[in-house]
């Protein structure tokens, strides 16, 4: 989440990037960092005359564009420069892709869609085939060119509510907890459980958990994953190896002295 | 074993896949010694000898090389991945599911992955060198994530042992010291034959300073870092107003969670967070 803009982007990138995109991209985090740093210059390292030091790009514009593709990349290219963007801080999201929501200001007010994209950085929500705009390109002298409906973000602490499934209406949502210890939301106005959809759990290498196909040569079984072949002993893992492939060690070894 | 999985079947090199124009770097590096096989196998067709009949030593090379060549192919992938437009992989290792794994299944685990990660460097340098780009370069990042977490398992079994034995971790000890700048500087302490006091190398080692000009230095040090503190201070402040000026239902209690140096409701009543468009809600 973007919450302090001007701080060091490697420092703080967690903060950058909502938790949401990372879970859809499902990349490992070492990954993700790398592929948004843009690093200018870096000194040297291993080296005692160098102190570690590093210039690299601090602030990024975060869009529509998912921050591992390239028209993130291109959106913040070198030459261009970021102004400073307000969003509002929210502790406990409650929008998710699939949900149904109601529109409550702009030119589709009142309608109700399904969410379509969530940008967490921006606290923006995509509905699906609401709130357009007709967008026009390669247009020439000759030929009208193209025209398209384009979707336009909208606010989630203002332009949208979520709907109770009971009555159809919008509702303001409270996260509560059930008897079994389960975090859900809960309409405040009717008491319901508003369920999280089954498309929250899409990812780019799945569509939803269960349907994920395991690479064979690849990828080892979850049943193997999660066979116990653990037995506590008291002995460190190098003597349980050594014991294993018969190496018998029996020299002493000399008195030494840490400083 | 639950490792087989992970271990790939090594292609083998036949005549048509050297034919291939996929890597033709491969190609001059291997094809010494794997034509001089296909040229064998094409002039002189194979005959039902006897097996007490000694091979040739042009019979034995060809074999010898075309062994090695199945070898130092490992280092390379699939081919099936070669020009693929996505490799589709699972999740790293986590630590809660090696710790459940034995010492020996792990110190297997370790060396497959390190296998996996020599296969991913070559992949990635030979696909530099052709310029081709290396379908999904996060599998890298996941190997190595894999082997940080089974090394720190290792240490987590090594250290309960050592604790339970002797009381301490068993790790390489280390310090907090000061260096020459005054600076604190964490050292990591070294094994030596001799005890200190028979060292006549350490006898020049310092840890401490006592010269005016670091004392001078520390000084203008730490006047460098409370100014860079002051300013983030500062940036931090004018964000709040602005966060209140555009979102007056802003919550404030996750605001002073979030920057506790702050105090919110003193700023909640500054002017500066007074917008032309909105009423003051709260």
């Amino acid at each position: 989440m973007r919450l302090f803009p001007n701080l060091n982007s490697y420092r703080n990138y967690k903060r950058f990037v909502g938790e949401l995109t990372k879970k859809y991209g499902n990349f490992p985090e070492s990954f993700l960092r790398r592929r948004i740093r843009q690093i200018e210059f870096k000194t040297p390292r291993g080296f005692p005359q160098y102190q570690p030091r590093t210039i690299e790009r601090q602030n990024f514009y975060f869009g529509q564009h998912r921050p591992w593709t390239d028209e993130f990349r291109n959106q913040n290219s070198i030459s261009s420069k970021t102004r400073i963007i307000h969003v509002e801080p929210i502790r406990d999201w409650s929008f998710f892709k699939g949900d149904r929501v109601e529109i409550l200001e702009g030119k589709d007010k009142g309608k109700q869609g399904i969410v379509n994209q969530v940008v967490q950085e921006r606290n923006w929500v995509y509905v699906e085939g609401l709130n357009c705009k007709l967008k026009n390109e390669n247009k020439t002298k000759k030929s009208l060119g193209i025209y398209y409906q384009d979707e336009q973000p909208l606010l989630v602490t203002r332009d949208v509510a979520l709907v109770d499934p009971s009555d159809l209406q919008p509702v303001s949502v409270e996260w509560r907890y059930t008897e079994e210890g389960e975090k859900v939301r809960v309409s405040k106005r009717t008491g319901r459980i508003i369920p999280i959809p089954l498309q929250a759990e899409e990812t780019l290498d799945y569509k939803t958990r269960g349907t994920y196909v395991e690479n064979k040569e690849k990828d080892t079984g979850e049943d193997e994953v999660l066979t116990i072949t653990y037995e506590p002993k008291l002995k460190t893992f190098e003597m349980e190896i050594m014991e294993a492939m018969g190496i018998v060690e029996d020299r002493i070894p000399k008195k030494t002295y840490w400083y | 074993m639950f490792l087989k999985r992970i271990l790939r079947s090594v292609p083998v090199i036949r005549d048509a896949s050297l034919r291939s124009n996929d890597f033709s770097r491969n190609k001059q590096i291997l094809s010494a010694k794997a034509r001089t096989q296909c040229q064998y196998s094409t002039q002189i067709t194979p005959k039902e000898e006897p097996s007490e009949v000694k091979p040739t030593e042009h019979e034995h090379n060809a074999k010898l090389s075309a062994e090695i060549t199945k070898q130092l192919m490992q280092f390379f992938d699939e081919k099936d991945n070669w020009g693929a437009q996505r490799v589709r992989v699972g999740r790293a290792w986590k630590k809660e599911e090696l710790r459940i794994k034995s010492s020996t299944d792990l110190h297997k685990l370790w060396y497959v992955l390190l296998k996996e990660k020599n296969m991913l460097f070559t992949m990635e340098h030979e696909c530099k060198a052709e310029m081709r780009v290396l379908p999904n370069p996060d599998r890298i990042d996941k190997v190595l994530e894999s082997m940080y977490n089974l090394e720190e398992v290792v240490r987590e079994r090594n250290k309960a042992y050592h604790l339970l034995e002797t009381g301490e971790t068993g790790e390489r000890p280390f310090k907090i010291v000061f260096n020459k700048l005054g600076l604190r500087s964490f050292y990591k302490l070294w094994e030596h034959i001799v005890p200190k006091e028979l060292h006549e190398k350490w006898k020049n080692h310092i840890f401490s300073y006592s010269h005016n000009e670091t004392k001078n230095f520390l000084k203008l040090y730490r006047e460098k870092l409370w100014v860079k503190k002051r300013r983030s201070k500062l940036q931090e402040r004018r964000y709040i107003f602005q966060l209140f000026k555009r979102f007056p239902n802003v919550d404030k209690e996750y605001l002073k969670e979030l920057y506790p140096d702050q105090d919110i409701e003193k700023l909640r009543q500054s002017k500066l967070t007074a917008s032309h468009l909105q009423q003051k809600a709260n």
